[in-house]
């Protein structure tokens, strides 16, 4: 009840002070290199966006681990895939990396290499939640995809989560199980303690005792009485520790350690078609919130390829006069990481197979104050990194992995 | 030594019914209770609505106006209530009469149980707090919902009254001033080096990047400072060697009531003389432990 | 002079006609309180008792977080390897320098449970208030393992022994010993075995991974990863014994340092902080 007041009272003032949500939970904590250089998620897709209490939705995409992958971070040798959310607000059902099974961690990914994951997921704990995709990296911590509103409808108390266990048992619900079973030993616990102390509390304590002892009267101190009540204690403790270590031993003879251990899995194949990207050179104009490169891009395919999409840190800048770019946005991608003046590009038509070509980029967007990849130029390295997608006539899309270093301008650029 | 000491001793044997007040201790913990318990559900409000993104204008709104104002406030309070102690301080304390010197031993145990108290929200229920909370967020900066909480309101509270027993017992009580107690400097001086020590915390996950693993050694140091809360024992034990003495010569007209009216206490302290009176009314002596008559016969 | 000599004589009992009566004896008698001093000395226990419970309830659950936290928290860190080493051996610690500290001085045999009780019930009140209430963690998740088996024994060594050494010995050992099958008795459900996506997982496991903790992907749990798998299948039983090994040496180590906080030293102050309450530095008695 004080619990549903307080809620109460937090969605009014919430409601009064015309903020909606909280935007970000962190993410946007995470310095530039961390998710420009790292972990590049594309493809994100949810499947739905508004889910009820226990009801399931996906969270799929993949990601490319980047070659320039910064020295401050260890290297992928230790991942596991995850979500992150605001808290437990959604229940995780199965999460796969490249058709793998992800409850457990994996060994030694492949930098340069793309992976792809997928996440069932449900609804838990009603409200709005910020729902990422994450790879986590032992020793470096969370690095996550673009995070997206999910709306979960219906009542908490509502949710349960039914599971059965290989021997058979069929329990209700994972939040609960076992709960009553744990809390009554531990309640039995307290109450053999609680006998104990208010034995000893009863007496005259502090002072008197310490009295009593200075005058070399320990016998009025502790008697044979309390001795044996002590052996007495002690019996009651070693039969309820071993009775119940029988009797649980008996209850569950099927019970299994925790699961541990990692698991390895191939990357996705890599595709024959690529370009290769060379960073000539770099800027970023920080009063025009402008990113501006040169670069020199070679086609090493056999079809000619179109620039259509730069994307860092998920956000992604579009080259908004081709289609099939365009139509490679999905809908349920968040808006706000889609830069709205998108890519300029100082040279527009397809680079033939063999042809290498200096194309000058550039991004100019709010959003890279807004998500605070402006801090770059408090970075020691001052590097950059980002995707380059190109397409080709027949929709054929390659991804090209480009960066290097970056100068700062802090003046208006001509 | 001005001979002010003997006559106002002579007086105790003229005694009112020795009592001693706890309504402004029961005050401060009523009023303790109530400003944690504000605190939790000031969390439970914003927490989640307001606090998980630090750069966003509604923290800044509703977490780092809190963080503005508790610093000062909490900071200065104790910066107050420190030096109200020292400027009304005992001026001849070693004139104190036995009856007010028990009182005040009684006083200065209030202020630990006090302090006492604001351990276990700092410690137990604010720490636990933010455990949990780093579980919900990623790694945010250093001012998070539970961390202005925990470390920039309970710290500041328990420092108040830790630093502020230590002020009344030196100002207050003659032991506590003829010379310094070891347990209760170290018992005071550990939980405060707990705010330094969150500069080697927030540099470590600054720099190292660890995750939040809770045992991680770079919390250590938390962990020795948390072990000084045993010093209090020594402080007992002051204390109690102290009632020792002290009680007898308050309580005495208790037994002056007694059936037999005996009263051994009165007796012995007539009969002993001036100098003895002063020999025996003097506080714990300063190198340590009083040598104790019967110990382990 | 022996005027001294005679305040503590009146006070001792022995002097006293009134409890010539040895079967009327009373620790309040014997200790020489008048009953108006006896009814301050028991005001002073109710603060002493809120004192204990308060501090020690904060600096345990401070200390046990801090060092061995991650085991306690979670249910799927609950290995057979690291789980019974490590949280016995970090929760001997106070209780054993609690146990110092009454029993020395009060000849009270409760320091071990009463750090225990006050270490549990912090504990439960953090995962109800914090974990529950404000995060939202059902309180599977956060299930933490117990010490009073442990505690209480070795309050029962030392009533029956009464002995530090053979405390540490035997009290110290059976602290870390019982901590797996008493704590195992009361969490077996969770190792009940669920088929999870084509593998073996326990309960834990699942309700680790169902209930999402941010910080806390699967790799950073230190648990048992596949080795133990000799002395046949009681592996948990060879963690519980390392246990009580190393608790014996926590305990002799922690009682030592509770009796060198208990002592009750005095550092010279300085003379011009003295001179602000009155006291010349000249007086010497
Ligand atoms: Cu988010």
């Amino acid at each position: 009840m004080l619990l549903k007041l307080i809620k109460f009272a937090a969605v009014c003032v919430a409601f009064i002070a015309g903020v909606s949500h909280a935007a970000a939970h962190g993410e946007r904590a995470q310095e530039p290199y961390l998710r420009t250089r790292t972990v590049q998620f594309y493809d994100v897709h949810f499947s739905k966006t508004e889910v009820k209490v226990n009801e399931r939705f996906e969270l799929t995409g993949k990601f490319r681990l980047m070659q320039d992958w910064p020295d401050a971070v260890t290297p992928p040798d230790i991942v596991f895939v995850s979500s992150i959310s605001p808290g437990p607000t959604i229940a995780r059902i199965e999460t796969y990396l490249n058709g793998w099974p992800a409850r457990q961690s994996f060994a030694r990914l492949e930098l340069g290499r793309d992976y792809e994951f997928r996440m069932v997921l449900e609804g838990r704990t009603p409200g709005s939640s910020h729902i990422h995709p994450s790879i986590s990296i032992k020793g470096s911590g969370p690095l996550v995809g673009p995070g997206q509103w999910v709306n979960i409808s219906g009542e908490a108390h509502s949710f349960a989560f039914p599971i059965k266990t290989m021997t058979g048992l069929q329990i209700e619900d994972l939040q609960t199980f076992g709960l009553a079973h744990a809390v009554g030993w531990h309640l039995a616990w307290l109450a053999v303690a609680a006998a104990w102390l208010s034995f000893w509390l009863a007496r005259p304590l502090i002072l008197p005792r310490w009295l009593v002892l200075q005058k070399g009267r320990e016998d009025l101190l502790i008697s044979l009485r309390d001795t044996g009540a002590g052996i007495i204690v002690s019996a009651i403790v070693l039969v309820m520790v071993f009775g119940g270590y029988v009797r649980a031993s008996a209850e569950y003879p099927y019970n299994v350690p925790l699961q541990s251990g990692l698991n390895r899995v191939a990357p996705l194949p890599a595709s024959p078609a690529y370009a290769e990207i060379k960073v000539i050179s770099a800027t970023y104009d920080v009063p025009g919130r402008s990113m501006r490169l040169a670069t020199q891009i070679t086609n090493k395919g056999s079809e000619p390829l179109s620039i259509g999409e730069l994307t860092t840190a998920n956000i992604r800048f579009l080259n908004q006069s081709l289609p099939v770019a365009m139509a490679n946005v999905d809908p349920s991608y968040p808006r706000d990481l889609i830069a709205r003046t998108g890519l300029k590009l100082s040279s527009d038509t397809p680079i033939n197979p063999g042809e290498t070509r200096e194309v000058r980029v550039e991004a100019t967007d709010a959003v890279w104050e807004l998500e605070r990849l402006v801090s770059f130029l408090t970075d020691v390295d001052s590097k950059f990194g980002g995707l380059l997608l190109l397409y080709a006539p027949n929709g054929e899309r390659v991804i090209a992995e480009m960066g290097g270093p970056i100068v700062p301008v802090f003046t208006e650029l001509k | 030594m001005s001979g002010d000491a003997l006559p106002r001793m002579a007086n105790v044997t003229v005694i009112k019914t020795f009592d001693i007040h706890c309504g402004l201790f029961a005050f401060t913990m009523v009023a303790l209770t109530i400003l944690y318990i504000s605190a939790r559900l000031y969390q439970q409000a914003f927490g989640f609505s307001m606090g998980l993104d630090a750069n966003s204008p509604e923290f800044d709104r509703y977490w780092m106006t809190l963080f503005r104002i508790e610093l000062p406030v909490l900071y200065g309070a104790g910066v107050l209530c420190w030096s109200y102690l020292f400027l009304t301080r005992d001026r001849s304390i070693e004139t104190v009469t036995p009856e007010t010197e028990l009182r005040r031993y009684f006083y200065l145990t209030m202020w630990l149980v006090v302090y006492s108290f604001c351990i276990f929200w700092t410690g137990s229920f604010f720490a636990d707090g933010d455990g949990v909370w780093h579980q919900t967020t990623l790694r945010d900066t250093p001012l998070t919902p539970s961390h202005i909480i925990l470390f920039y309101a309970t710290i500041p509270i328990y420092l108040f009254f830790g630093v502020g027993s230590f002020v009344y017992a030196m100002t207050r009580i003659p032991a506590f001033c003829r010379g310094v107690s070891l347990m209760h400097a170290i018992a005071v001086v550990g939980p405060f080096l707990i705010l330094p020590n969150l500069g080697f915390n927030e540099w470590g996950h600054a720099y190292w990047l660890t995750e939040e693993i809770f045992s991680h050694p770079l919390h250590w140091g938390f962990v020795v400072l948390g072990w000084c809360a045993l010093a209090l024992a020594g402080v007992l034990m002051q204390i109690v060697e102290r009632f020792r003495e002290l009680i007898p010569l308050v309580f005495k007209q208790d037994a002056a009531g007694s059936p037999t009216d005996a009263n051994p206490f009165r007796d012995a302290w007539e009969k002993c003389g001036p100098e003895a009176q002063r020999q025996r009314y003097k506080p714990t002596s300063v190198s340590g432990r009083r040598p104790i008559s019967g110990k382990s016969k | 002079m022996t005027s001294t000599a005679d305040i503590d004589a009146a006070a001792s009992p022995r002097e006293n006609t009134r409890f010539k009566d040895k079967k009327g004896e009373t620790v309040i008698s014997v200790s020489g309180l008048t009953p108006g001093a006896a009814r301050y000395s028991r005001l002073f226990d109710v603060l002493v008792v809120a004192a204990v419970v308060t501090i020690f309830g904060g600096a345990i659950h401070l200390h046990v977080m801090l060092t061995v936290g991650d085991w306690d928290m979670y249910v799927d860190w609950k290995d057979r390897q690291y789980w019974p080493l490590v949280m016995p051996v970090s929760m001997i610690m106070f209780p054993a320098a609690l146990q110092a500290i009454f029993w020395v001085n009060f000849r009270l045999p409760i320091g071990a449970t009463v750090g225990a009780t006050a270490l549990l019930i912090a504990t439960w009140i953090g995962r109800y208030a914090n974990w529950w209430i404000w995060t939202g963690f059902p309180f599977t998740e956060g299930v933490p393992s117990q010490a009073l088996a442990g505690a209480l024994l070795m309050d029962m060594t030392l009533i029956v022994l009464r002995n530090s050494l053979f405390t540490s010995i035997i009290g110290g050992f059976a602290f870390g010993f019982v901590f797996w099958p008493s704590n195992y008795s009361a969490l077996a459900p969770f190792y009940l075995p669920v088929e999870h996506q084509g593998m073996v997982a326990s309960l834990a496991d699942m309700i680790g991974y169902t209930f999402p903790r941010s910080n806390m992907p699967e790799y950073l749990r230190i648990i048992e990863r596949g080795t133990l798998r000799t002395f046949g299948s009681s592996v948990s039983w060879v963690s519980a014994a390392f246990a009580g090994f190393i608790c014996i040496f926590m305990h002799q180590l922690w009682w030592r340092l509770g009796l060198f906080a208990s002592q009750a030293t005095f550092l010279k102050n300085s003379d011009v902080v003295k001179s602000f309450m009155g006291i010349k530095s000249s007086v010497a008695s």
